[in-house]
């Protein structure tokens, strides 16, 4: 221990070692962005998803106009490039004369929060089944599993889209309906790697020295397991995106007023013909996105867990 | 082979053969054969003188058929593609109002009596002859109770179209005699709506027989359909007996084969059509006329429209309990803009409770003007202001918030009236639904504003004022159709009465004070009404759409 | 011994599917709104006999548990009950959507496979190459990209705007077929029906490719990363030194066991054949199963809906039964 004032209170001790946390902490972050500068691909994707993020967020600051808000009278309006559109709606206007850019902007918000939010969920429940199930084994175990199973025998979509169909649209729904079924992933994986981890030495050691489960599980285990369920959570965030912009593509997602990305490609889909940038654009927007999340999760993964590398 | 390759190619094989024999068994209503399975008439051999042209004409709809049964229906789809098929005891011309059609002629006794004489030699598809106990028998299964009995027993939903009808009587072989009520002025526009079944085959084959192989008197027979009547299939029938000898050109039909398809998004209609896929498509939204009028293999016409559409306020709740507010939500609305922009000036504004076009429209009525301070000012009468500054109207704490229902084929005009709302300061919303899925609720009052339309294609007030804005009375067609919970003691006497007024003058009188008084208390918001518009490709010649959504196929002739 | 094995592992799916049967029934059972009054949505005026009647036939008024063993002993019998809305027995309705879908699954399956299999194998040899960086890119984009928006892209380059391929359907209207079984190229080809084979194909083409894009992309990627690790096993390093030609290691050895995880993944994505197939049946206006769920759904068809999904359900299940079976096959150092 070393000497630098405040230590001798308890809470100067505390906050000592938290510093010093902090400390490597931001170590390992900045050690990771330089691995990341290996990956250009990977760091590319990751800033547009800073700069989705930061429109999600800021979206009120940097829309000029209103996404609910329709002009009649500035209906269907091309985007900037074509003779007929202006910079006034860079990516055109729909078939209620709302500015396209503006209603994709805030659609990042909905797309993003599902995504975020239904991988969040799903890591916490799966991860903490999945290492308990993994540690005790047992009865909990068996039945986890057996539930697992069952779940597993729903192709994803069908069973969100069943569930939507039954709660209704909503924002707190779809993401039930997402993690309803998203934790069995995260489940399988922590209990595997609990399992495969548990027979380690270090484990043995913990034991030994009298440490309980609990302790050994938190402090030892966990953070051995953490590595790979988080990339696995960086890669489903795509998914999962995917997936409620297909819901709200169908009509089974968000509400309609709320800008929504798939929903406006199904609104689109009617004007095809004479603006096929209504349903095109914010396609596109999704496409980038989960394009830019995939890749920056496949660098992680390349840094993280080289054992996991697809690539030769 | 190896032993491993060997393995997987049986395994394989195994797959495939299964697959193979789980294939659904054929059914008469899968199979695309190229005899007709229908019982074959004895002369199936065309008579000698075959109508040139033949050929196949493809119409998209806009939604399936629900039902081949004449009798067990209410939509438009189904009678479109049914009043090709059956034929009823009169019909109705685009242009020239009612004609005789089964029936030879009819007179009325006297008010109450209709006595009809049938035409002779008219065959049923099946090459039986339709006689008065096949009339008797098409009216009895529609007014008495549980008569269809598939797929449970239940009554005709047809029903209350002709709820005068108290019973009908057969008097030889070919006349039959209707007794009434009491006096039914609209009684001819509304047989219209009613087709002929025949007796013998529906009581041989049950119900059940009868929709999966249709039997009637019309110019085309049943020949296949898909499941959900996404697609139905029917040929020329060469011993049609002509058709109403009033309306040109009489005979048999000029094309072979008709082919009903659905298409449910108006792009891929229109594509369809441009593709040369289908040779007529119907309901084609404003946006995507000028895709059409530009190609020169292309017709567009347009007819006037039968579907006025608005919405249906609550009156039971609030805040649309109040008539200021009602009122107000009138005012609100562009309808000029509306019509404008999405409808391409191809629609006029709605002035009342009645389309323009109906022989009974009060014309002392015309349209709520466009007035937002009008309405902002009823509204702040009745309570309502934006007292916290967010934009938005509030009352007691409350917000002015509420949703629209509607069905997602109004989608573009429900947002845009939803919009007109929001920049008054009225939080408004739209959901989309599925009408059979809604519409308990609706009877049940639990919505608050419904957006749709009422189909008023008889011109007569009849089968439209009394199903919207008569106050709801179970068991009776009062109110069927009513799901804004309106219920004026004077307006449903008037209805009732205009129903059974024969003198024309005094029903204008009744139906006249009828509107007036709704108009006034605006349980609804009155939007449009739109025109019908459709389109096809050149070489299809005497087609016309009609109002009432019949594509009169008999007349059409395709050239190659 | 196998033989049992794969017994067991038959009967291992049975509890399986009874679990998905009684998940799928309490879903139903208690989502707001009542069925009878969906059943009467349809109709006109419906007196108030009727509705009790109606209460009656489906046991609307019996206790939950009894409804669910009516339920669960029609279902063994094959009697998935009787869709509210197109008034027909469930059963029916989906063995007729059934061939459509299956059809487009197969075709979406062909185009994978003939595109994955090749690009996997070169990019693995020629690994960092010029294809292999583009292919691998592609398979990047072929897993971000949503299907609905893929197809629609498709539809407007292809059908509208270079007018090569049809908007939508399975077949040309006015092209009359005779179904035997159901699938119309099968058919087709059965009856020599030159223009109903040409029609049918010309419309697989768009939906397969939108639906096989994403199981493509992910299928080649694993082919590339486990032939990559074959390639440098001892075995293929022996057989080169004995003087085998490239083409024969590369094919034989290598390929022969990087098939494997491959044949498992691939097993792992019929999930998304079946489940994308929803989307992309709209999109396309494909008269299938998954169109006719999502109207079903819409309509509240609750018992369209419950048959659809186990039928889904038991599709899936099968088919990771056979993927199993497939992968002990062709792995003989696995035993199940």
């Amino acid at each position: 221990m070393d000497t630098t004032s405040g230590t001798d209170t308890r809470i100067g001790r505390h906050a000592h070692v938290w510093r010093k946390k902090l400390n490597i902490w931001w170590r390992n972050f900045l050690e990771l962005l330089g691995e990341l500068r290996k990956h250009p691909l990977a760091m590319l994707g990751g800033f547009i998803i800073i700069l989705y993020l930061f429109a999600a967020i800021f979206a009120d600051q940097i829309t000029v106009h209103d996404p609910m808000a329709g002009n009649l009278r500035n209906r269907l309006i091309p985007p900037a490039w074509y003779s007929e559109g202006s910079w006034e709606y860079p990516l055109g206007t729909d078939a209620q004369g709302r500015d396209i850019l503006t209603r994709v902007i805030y659609g990042a918000r909905v797309s993003l929060a599902v995504g975020l939010i239904s991988v969040g969920i799903s890591v916490i429940i799966g991860l903490a089944l999945g290492t308990f199930a993994g540690y005790y084994r047992g009865r909990f175990d068996s039945v986890v599993s057996r539930l697992a199973d069952l779940l597993l025998a729903f192709p994803f979509l069908i069973f969100a889209i069943g569930m939507m169909a039954f709660l209704g649209p909503g924002f707190a729904n779809l993401i039930l309906a997402l993690t309803f079924k998203g934790w069995v992933e995260f489940f399988r994986l922590s209990r595997g790697e609990m399992l495969s981890e548990k027979t380690n030495e270090y484990v043995e050691a913990a034991k030994v020295t009298g440490h309980s489960h609990f302790s050994i599980m938190g402090k030892e285990i966990l953070p051995n397991i953490i590595q790979a369920v988080f990339v696995l959570a960086t890669l489903r965030i795509g998914y999962m995106i995917i997936m409620e912009a297909s819901l709200s593509f169908l009509g089974l997602g968000i509400p309609p007023h709320i800008p929504a990305w798939g929903s406006m490609v199904a609104a689109g889909r009617d004007y095809m013909l004479v603006a096929p940038w209504v349903s095109t654009v914010p396609g596109l927007a999704i496409v980038i996105l989960v394009l830019s999340i995939n890749l920056f999760g496949e660098g992680l993964r390349d840094i993280l867990d080289p054992r996991l590398k697809v690539e030769g | 082979m190896t032993r491993l390759n060997l393995r997987m190619f049986t395994i394989l094989m195994v797959l495939a053969v299964i697959m193979a024999a789980c294939g659904p068994a054929a059914t008469p209503t899968e199979s695309i054969p190229d005899e007709p399975e229908a019982p074959a008439p004895a002369d199936t051999q065309p008579v000698e003188a075959i109508p040139e042209g033949g050929g196949t004409v493809v119409i998209a709809m806009a939604a399936a058929p629900v039902s081949l049964d004449p009798a067990d229906h209410r939509s438009r789809e189904s009678e479109t593609v049914i009043r090709n098929m059956f034929d009823g005891l009169v019909t109705r011309d685009n242009t020239s109002g009612v004609h005789l059609q089964l029936a030879e002629s009819m007179d009325w006794v006297d008010e109450q009596t209709l006595e009809i004489k049938l035409r002779e030699g008219v065959k049923f598809h099946d090459g039986t002859e339709m006689t008065a106990d096949d009339v008797v028998f098409t009216f009895e299964r529609i007014i008495n109770d549980n008569q269809i009995e598939y797929p449970e027993p239940h009554t005709s939903p047809r029903k209350g179209l002709i709820a005068p009808l108290e019973s009908i009587e057969k008097t030889g072989d070919h006349s039959v005699v209707m007794h009434f009520s009491g006096p039914w002025p609209p009684a001819m526009q509304l047989l219209v709506h009613q087709q002929i079944v025949p007796k013998a085959y529906i009581e041989e084959v049950g119900t059940q027989g009868f929709i999966e192989q249709p039997i009637g008197t019309g110019p085309f027979k049943f020949v296949s359909a898909q499941p959900g009547y996404e697609e139905v299939v029917l040929e020329r029938f060469d011993d049609y007996y002509g058709g109403s000898p009033d309306l040109a050109p009489a005979g048999t039909a000029c094309v072979e084969k008709v082919v009903f398809r659905v298409i449910p998004e108006a792009s891929t209609r229109v594509s369809a059509l441009l593709a040369g896929e289908v040779d007529i498509i119907t309901a084609v939204p404003q946006d995507l006329i000028p895709n059409l009028e530009a190609n020169p293999d292309i017709q567009v016409t347009t007819a006037a429209g039968t579907q006025p559409k608005w919405i249906e306020l609550n009156v039971n709740q609030a805040p649309f309990d109040d008539v200021l507010v009602r009122l107000a939500m009138n005012y609100a609305v562009d309808k000029d803009l509306i019509i404008e922009q999405i409808y391409g000036g191809r629609a006029v504004a709605l002035p009342g409770p009645l389309s323009p076009f109906n022989n009974f429209a009060n014309t002392s009525l015309s349209p709520y003007p466009y007035d937002t301070t009008k309405a902002l000012d009823l509204l702040k009468q009745a309570g309502w202001e934006d007292t916290d500054g967010d934009g938005f109207l509030d009352k007691d704490g409350e917000t002015f918030a509420f949703t629209i229902d509607t069905i997602e084929s109004w989608r573009p005009l429900a947002e845009a009236v939803a919009d007109m709302y929001r920049a008054i300061g009225i939080d408004a919303n739209v959901r989309f639904w599925e009408y059979s899925v809604i519409k308990p609720q609706l009877q049940a009052g639990e919505r608050m504003a419904w957006l749709d339309d009422w189909g008023d294609s008889a011109f007569d007030p009849v089968g439209h004022f009394e199903a919207k804005w008569h106050g709801f009375v179970a068991d009776t067609p009062y109110g069927r159709g009513n799901f804004s919970g309106y219920n004026n003691e004077r307006v449903n006497e008037l209805t009732e009465m205009g129903e059974t007024t024969p003198d024309e003058t005094e029903r204008h009188t009744l139906y006249d004070e009828a509107q007036q008084l709704v108009y006034d208390e605006a349980p609804a918001v009155f939007l449009l009404l739109p025109e019908e518009v459709e389109a096809a490709s050149v070489n299809i010649s005497n087609w016309a759409p009609a109002s009432d959504s019949r594509q009169n196929m008999h007349d059409v002739c395709k050239s190659e | 011994m196998k033989a049992i094995k794969v017994l067991e592992r038959i009967l291992a799916t049975l509890p399986i599917m009874f679990g998905v049967a009684i998940i799928v029934f309490f879903f139903i059972r208690l989502t707001p709104g009542d069925p009878v009054d969906i059943m009467m949505g349809q109709g006109g005026a419906i007196s108030t006999g009727e509705i009790e009647q109606l209460r009656e036939e489906f046991h609307l008024n019996e206790p939950l548990h009894i409804q669910l063993w009516y339920f669960l002993r029609d279902a063994v019998q094959g009697d998935l009950g009787y869709s509210y809305v197109l008034k027909r027995p469930v059963v029916e309705l989906i063995a007729e959507r059934l061939p459509a879908t299956i059809e487009l699954a197969m075709g979406a399956l062909f185009f994978s496979l003939v595109i994955a299999v090749p690009i996997g194998i070169i990019s693995a040899v020629r690994q960092n190459s010029l294809l292999d960086r583009l292919s691998m890119s592609g398979a990047f984009l072929g897993i971000s990209m949503p299907g609905f928006w893929l197809g629609i892209v498709l539809i407007l380059v292809f059908s509208v705007y270079l007018h090569w391929l049809p908007v939508q359907g399975r077949i040309s209207v006015g092209i009359e077929l005779e179904e035997r079984t159901g699938f119309f190229v099968l058919d087709s080809l059965l009856s020599g029906n030159l223009e109903a084979l040409k029609s049918s194909l010309l419309h697989l083409v768009l939906p397969s490719i939108t639906l096989g894009a994403a199981v493509a992309a992910v299928t080649a990627r694993v082919l590339r990363s486990s032939m990559l690790e074959t390639l440098r096993s001892d075995y293929v390093t022996l057989a080169r030194s004995k003087g085998a030609s490239e083409w024969v290691v590369v094919m034989k050895h290598a390929l022969r066991n990087a098939l494997i995880p491959t044949i498992t993944v691939l097993g792992l994505q019929i999930g998304i054949l079946l489940g994308g197939n929803m989307v992309i049946e709209t999109v396309f206006g494909w008269p299938g199963l998954g169109r006719m769920v999502v109207k079903a759904i819409f309509d509240r068809d609750f018992p369209l809906i419950q048959g659809s999904v186990m039928i889904y359900a038991f599709i899936f299940v099968m088919a990771s039964l056979i993927v199993d079976i497939l992968y002990t096959y062709l792995n003989p150092k696995i035993s199940l």
